[in-house]
């Protein structure tokens, strides 16, 4: 029984920045998810589907993609950090110590991270090869 | 550690198994112990799959031949609808959560989870609402719209299947919320010391993320069966487009539901094969954090697939390519979680067993079921297979290989932990080859007969379509696996009373299920430290440890039944939790919801108001009963030298995390109904309707204020009831309750003063259904208010012993919320639009 | 009784059309080699049937279905392979004696096959299925046809280029060769999905929404299409004939379409009057004008009685309108079991004699 962290708000202070960053990459999918479906929803249906919005509508798409892609690098480059910088060199995380907790919601994020960018490109491809609203 | 003397351990013993016995005979109806409701909800469940595969076979003799008069269209109808309903509503999702009930116990060392009486109302409300929908079958009066109750055909449809299915199913999916709640906050609250996040077994993760699912998967499809209960009874037109209205809301929120549905069953099975691959590579699972992130990333993206089910309904290209994307793109965690047991296979020493022949059956369907699942997911494709048996075949692939197979391997494994007995490996193996064989046989023909034509939900084809042989060898075979099932079902019930009892730990796992005795009520002897993944193979003697007492609680002085609860992250222990024994409450509440639910049925209104009222009122005794209870004492030694306190409010408490997570399931099924007004504005022009009425200003706003005032003399009771100041706390909520009652009528009166009478058009009706939403909220609001006055009248609330009133305050936080979301959108948005 | 699926077109009539006749789906058509491929792949386990029929999305008459048939093999061969790969390794790990393999070996098949195969595998195939789907959805030049899903029957109205008023049929599609026709979906009731797998996918038809599709065929045929969304008590029983015919027979069948009923009519028309037909169903150049049920005016020209469930021929017509509910439970039409029989026969005689 090592290392106790002496309170639970202790315990939810030093994870903050990590389980934060846990929800951050799969956050940002569903938020540049809904934007995509809410645009395009709008702009078919209440903007009677004009070209210049649909064009508007996909270059709008690309750029937030890029920026939401930047947020979750971002994202899993902390959690790459949080991951790696434990004390020991072994990237195990079955152990019951505070340290191998932290590396383990870092790996976690990581690996979220990487979805999240997956999901994102994926969400965003249809903006490229579709050009109308029919 | 000390060790035990054997006399005293024996006395320890014997006051923890009659503290946690159970009454026999008649009165066992009143257990409530999560591992022996857990029984009867597993069984519960699996009758009534068996009920509706009988239905399929039903379904499968009419389509053997063509032009086939064995069932009329409208028996074939409601036979096929009840097969989807009942699979998805009585087997599928509660199957989950009764297994979860059943082994989240053990699993985690504890002795019971935080709210069993919750369990038992769930299961009971189960039972009540199954046999009720199932039942109608057999009185030719069952829905008849298919499972997915699609308007305007099933808004229609004469007579009371409809009815029986929105109104009965929505008093199943309460329950399952219910169940949902209880196992979240027992994953999060009740692991024993030391086991952190990063070393829970993975199946308490799936909990968790299923859970999760649950709890924002069916508050919209129970907002959708509002919707659909107000048009049916009250003609509001939610989906009639002659009156702005529009079919396709309930598909959205129906599919909202769905598909992540799809992944509620899903995922669960991959988490028996993930606790059962290991025992049997005999090694730990390789690649831990990348199965519990494939889990958590599986349960977001499968919020982005629903409309994959709505690909024909003639939505612009760009917004089906949006979801065609999430759909493959999910693939990819489901292939990380696959590759992971592969790893862990190659990894270790492989031993087969009759369990892992069942995850090889379940592997080798549920792969071909996914592939089938990606082409779908590609919309042009769909465009050919949606609706036909292409898509049938499809789905039972994933049903059977990603659910039954992994279901009945978890039977096979877990079955010597409630019986103490092993089943047969000769009928195991006997019943997975008719099963594996009859599945293939009977579906994979039917992937050619959707792609030669035949759409599903057909009572009947003319021949000369190429379709009657493949037709008449899928209907022969699907009594193969009918007899499959057979032998499963015999081999489950037959009587083992002479058979050797099997070893504990008969497959040597090593995560912490088998420790218990199945022989005791009570759990875990005592309750471990864990500090490893596997305690049972990493941590020395164990399980020697556990049964001689020798962690935690090994003792009931007080003959209360007690358990642990610990930090949500590193387990560290925070309480010692006094759970509740049996009770007759939670049948009596659920009768009454039941009736409550039922009553409306047949159009009896008052009975059914009477039911509510009685239901509302069995739920306050129950509550004031549990919440009144105050321990003996303020500390209590847990053993090994830790005291801890034995009662706990706020943050710390596991009712206020019951209270955060259903109250999160709540604002989903509200934010539904916001959703239904976005969807209206984009899909209608005239949403809303040129020259109507707006709600009354002033009254809004009046409302908003009078509520917000409400809702922070509630927090305020809470803070100056702390500070020993109980006399302004009861003022407080006095004054609350009446200006909530004030401001609830003001929020009616914004509606109902102007001209805005819902049965015209969609936009009255969504404003009124969002009033009557948030005013229903602020009617328990009023009594959570007055249940925590009378506590504090009668002394039984003190600043010490105030959890209710923290709990009422977060509902409030909510109700808080909603009520200024309802006024903005009602009075505010649609002087905007 | 068995019915037949047969597609035909009604020989007494001298239709321009492609003279094909019942059963003889294989004299039409010339299976191009992706479909044959495709079939095969699914067929090889069982080798109990073939792939072309009237109503399969693999005997492909259109340039949509050609293009998603193209699709389907593709897919289906990868997925062969992947289920033999996944399966196969499963099978190994399972069976494989000897020394365990590296923690580091483990970690890099679940990298490599959990995220390397698919990544690649699907960002390829959702590329191809995006990229064809403005083809699918590619607007229609000329005429324009509008159908509406009825219970249990699909109103016809075809729009050549600038009219303004349509040409009402009923249950039967024709279509120019060589040239996309873009379609018009609606309902009335309940929804229905129009599906000529031979053509191309399938669109709802959706109360309170007009939805659009478009289909090209390739080759003149007779193709059997199907309501694909469940639609109540008779769904199984709401199907079509589609008919591709060469654009300037289409051009000559369109006018004699539009043409208002011939025949002198006798006895038949006068008990059509007499029963008050006319109150639902319009039969053009007599009274008749009703909009509730199917136009009959050409009806004996169909290929089929009451969508695509009895054939075209006299004795059908009388038995339906004997008991219509016989055939399609929940059909709208009412029971006329009390006309004398010899007012049927001749009833059906003069329905079956507008051609």
């Amino acid at each position: 029984m090592t290392d106790q962290p002496p309170s639970p708000e202790h315990e939810f202070a030093e994870e903050q920045a990590s389980l934060w960053r846990i929800t951050l990459g799969p956050l940002i999918w569903a938020l540049h998810f809904i934007a995509c479906y809410a645009a395009a929803a709008v702009i078919c249906a209440k903007l009677d589907a004009s070209p210049p919005a649909i064009e508007a509508m996909r270059w709008s798409i690309g750029a937030g993609t890029l920026a939401a892609l930047a947020g979750i690098g971002w994202a899993g480059r902390r959690s790459w950090t949080q991951w790696r910088d434990g004390n020991d060199d072994v990237f195990d995380d079955d152990d019951g110590s505070n340290e191998d907790r932290t590396q383990f919601l870092g790996h976690a994020a990581l690996l979220l991270s990487i979805i999240s960018f997956l999901g994102v490109i994926y969400t965003a491809l249809p903006a490229f090869f579709e050009t109308s609203c029919l | 550690m000390q060790p035990v003397p054997p006399e005293e351990s024996r006395a320890q013993a014997e006051r923890l198994r009659r503290t946690w016995e159970n009454p026999t005979g008649w009165r066992a109806l009143s257990i409530v112990n999560n591992s022996q409701v857990g029984v009867w909800y597993t069984m519960t469940a699996f009758a009534f799959m068996l009920a509706a595969g009988v239905l399929a076979l039903l379904v499968r003799v009419q389509l053997a031949v063509p032009d086939n008069d064995f069932l009329s269209a409208d028996r074939y109808n409601q036979f096929f609808t009840m097969h989807g309903s009942a699979m998805m509503f009585l087997f599928a999702v509660p199957m989950f959560e009764a297994v979860s009930i059943l082994l989240l116990p053990s699993l985690l060392g504890a002795r019971d989870l935080p709210f069993p009486r919750l369990s038992a109302y769930g299961y009971w409300c189960f039972l009540i609402g199954g046999v009720f929908v199932l039942g109608s079958v057999l009185f030719d009066a069952a829905p008849r719209a298919g499972w997915f109750m699609y308007p305007p055909l099933s808004v229609e449809d004469e007579g009371v299947g409809s009815d029986i299915w929105l109104l009965g199913l929505s008093f199943i999916e309460v329950a399952s919320i219910a169940a949902a709640v209880e196992l979240i906050v027992g994953v999060l609250k009740c692991r024993p010391p030391g086991m952190r996040v990063n070393l829970m077994p993975l199946y308490a993760w799936y909990v968790l993320v299923v859970g999760g699912m649950i709890l924002f998967a069916f508050p919209p499809l129970i907002a959708g069966d509002l919707l659909f209960e107000l048009q049916r009874a009250f003609d509001w037109p939610f989906f009639d487009p002659e009156r702005g209205g529009d079919p396709l809301l309930w598909q959205h929120l129906f599919w909202i539901f769905g598909h992540p549905e799809v992944y509620i069953i899903f995922l669960p099975s991959i988490a028996l094969t993930a606790m059962i691959v290991p025992t049997f590579a005999r090694r730990p699972i390789v690649g831990y954090s990348w199965i519990v992130l494939s889990a958590v990333g599986t349960g977001f993206l499968s919020f982005g697939l629903w409309v994959h089910h709505m690909f024909t309904t003639g939505l612009p290209s760009m917004s089906l390519g949006f979801f065609s994307a999430a759909s493959e793109a999910v693939v990819i965690p489901t292939g990380i979680q696959l590759f992971a047991f592969v790893a862990t296979l190659l990894a270790g020493r492989v031993k087969m067993g009759l369990p892992m022949l069942w995850i090889a059956g379940s592997l080798a369907i549920f792969t071909a079921g996914g592939l089938t699942g990606v082409m779908v997911a590609v919309a042009p494709f769909d465009w050919q297979a949606h609706d036909t048996y292409f898509v049938v075949a499809h789905l039972h692939y994933t049903l059977f290989g990603g659910f039954v197979f992994p279901v009945i391997a978890g039977a096979y494994y877990f079955y010597p932990l409630i019986s103490g007995r092993m089943l047969s490996e000769r009928l195991g193996r006997w019943a997975f080859w008719l099963i594996f064989t009859g599945f293939n046989v009977s579906f994979l023909p039917m992937h050619l007969t959707g792609l030669l034509g035949m759409p599903r939900r057909v009572f009947t084809y003319p021949s000369g379509l190429g379709w009657d042989t493949l037709n008449l060898v899928s209907t022969v075979a699907a009594f193969v696996i009918a007899a499959g099932f057979a032998v499963l079902a015999w081999d489950l019930i037959r009587p083992k009373g002479r058979e050797r009892p099997a070893r504990r730990n008969p497959w040597n796992a090593g995560t912490l299920e088998f420790t218990p005795d199945p022989d005791e009520d009570w759990g875990a002897r005592s309750v471990p430290y864990i500090d490893t993944r596997y305690p049972v193979w990493q941590q020395d003697r164990l399980v020697e440890r556990i049964e001689a007492g020798r962690f935690y609680l090994a003792d009931a002085p007080e003959m209360k039944r007690e358990t642990l609860v610990t930090s949500v992250i590193d387990a560290r222990p925070l309480q010692v939790l006094r759970v509740a024994g049996p009770a007759w409450i939670t049948i009596f509440t659920a009768v009454a919801t039941g009736a409550a639910f039922i009553l409306p049925t047949f159009e009896w209104y008052r009975p059914a108001l009477a039911a509510t009222v009685v239901a509302i009122a069995g739920v306050l005794v129950w509550l004031w009963r549990t919440a009144t209870v105050r321990p003996e004492a303020e500390m209590k030694d847990a053993g090994l030298g830790m005291r801890l306190p034995l009662y706990v409010s706020g943050p710390g408490a596991v009712g206020w995390w019951g209270m955060w997570i259903t109250m999160l399931g709540d604002a989903t099924a509200f934010a539904s109904l916001v959703f239904g007004v976005f969807f209206y504005w984009t899909a209608r022009p005239d949403f809303p309707p040129p020259g109507a009425d707006f709600a009354d200003a002033a009254l809004s706003v009046a409302a908003g204020v009078l509520l917000a005032a409400s809702w922070a003399l509630t927090v305020g009771a809470r803070a100056t009831n702390r500070r020993h100041r109980s006399g302004i706390a009861m003022l407080c909520l006095l004054a609350a309750a009446v200006l909530a009652c004030l401001g609830g009528a003001a929020l009616v009166g914004a509606v109902h003063l102007p001209d805005l009478d819902p049965t015209t058009h969609v936009y009255p009706a969504t404003m009124w259904v969002l009033v009557i939403w948030t005013s229903l909220h602020i009617l328990a609001g009023v009594l959570m208010q007055l249940f925590c006055l009378a506590g504090l009248l009668t002394g039984r609330f003190t600043p010490r012993y105030d959890a209710p009133l923290w709990n009422i305050a977060l509902f409030w936080h909510f109700l808080g919320l909603k009520v200024l979301v309802t006024v903005a959108t009602v009075a505010g948005l649609p002087r905007l639009l | 009784m068995t019915t037949r699926a047969n597609l035909s077109l009604p020989s007494a009539g001298r239709q321009a059309g492609p003279g094909l006749t019942s059963g003889s789906a294989r004299e039409r058509l010339a299976l191009g080699p992706s479909s044959q491929l495709g079939c095969w792949w699914v067929l090889a386990p069982f080798l109990l049937t073939a792939c072309d029929g009237p109503q399969s999305a693999l005997s492909t008459g259109g340039a949509d279905a050609a293009q998603l048939d193209r699709l389907f093999t593709v897919m289906l061969v990868g997925a062969v392979v992947l289920w033999l790969g996944i399966n196969g390794l499963f099978l190994y790990a399972t069976r494989r004696g000897g020394r365990p393999v590296s923690r580091g070996w483990a970690e890099a098949l679940i990298i490599g096959g959990g995220i390397g195969l698919p990544v690649v595998v699907l960002t390829a195939l959702l590329s191809y299925g995006l990229s064809i789907m403005p083809d699918q959805r590619a607007v229609g030049e000329g005429l324009r046809l509008r159908v509406t899903g009825e219970e249990f029957w699909w109103r016809v109205e075809y729009w050549p280029d600038g009219a303004d008023a349509p040409i009402v049929a009923a249950n039967e599609i024709r279509l120019p060769v060589g040239q996309r026709t873009e379609i018009e979906l609606a309902s009335t009731g309940v929804i229905h999905s129009l599906w000529l797998p031979a053509l191309g996918g399938k669109t709802d038809m959706i109360p309170g929404r007009i939805n659009r599709m478009s289909l090209h065929p390739t080759q003149e045929g007779l193709w059997r299409g199907q309501c694909a969304e469940f639609c109540g008590l008779s769904h199984a029983l709401m199907a079509l004939q589609a008919v591709a015919m060469e654009e300037g027979d289409f051009r000559d069948w369109l006018a004699r379409e539009a043409a208002p009923a011939g025949g002198a009519g006798g006895a038949g028309a006068a008990i059509f009057a007499a029963q008050g037909c006319g109150a639902c169903h319009a039969v053009r150049g007599t009274g008749a004008r009703g909009a509730v049920g199917p136009d009959l005016t050409h009806l004996g020209a169909r290929g089929s009685v009451a969508a695509g469930i009895l054939p075209m021929t006299p004795e059908a017509i009388a038995d339906w309108i004997r008991d219509p509910a016989a055939f399609k439970p929940g059909v709208r039409m009412p029971a006329y079991a009390h006309l004398p029989e010899d007012e049927l026969t001749a009833l059906a005689d003069w329905l079956w004699s507008l051609k």
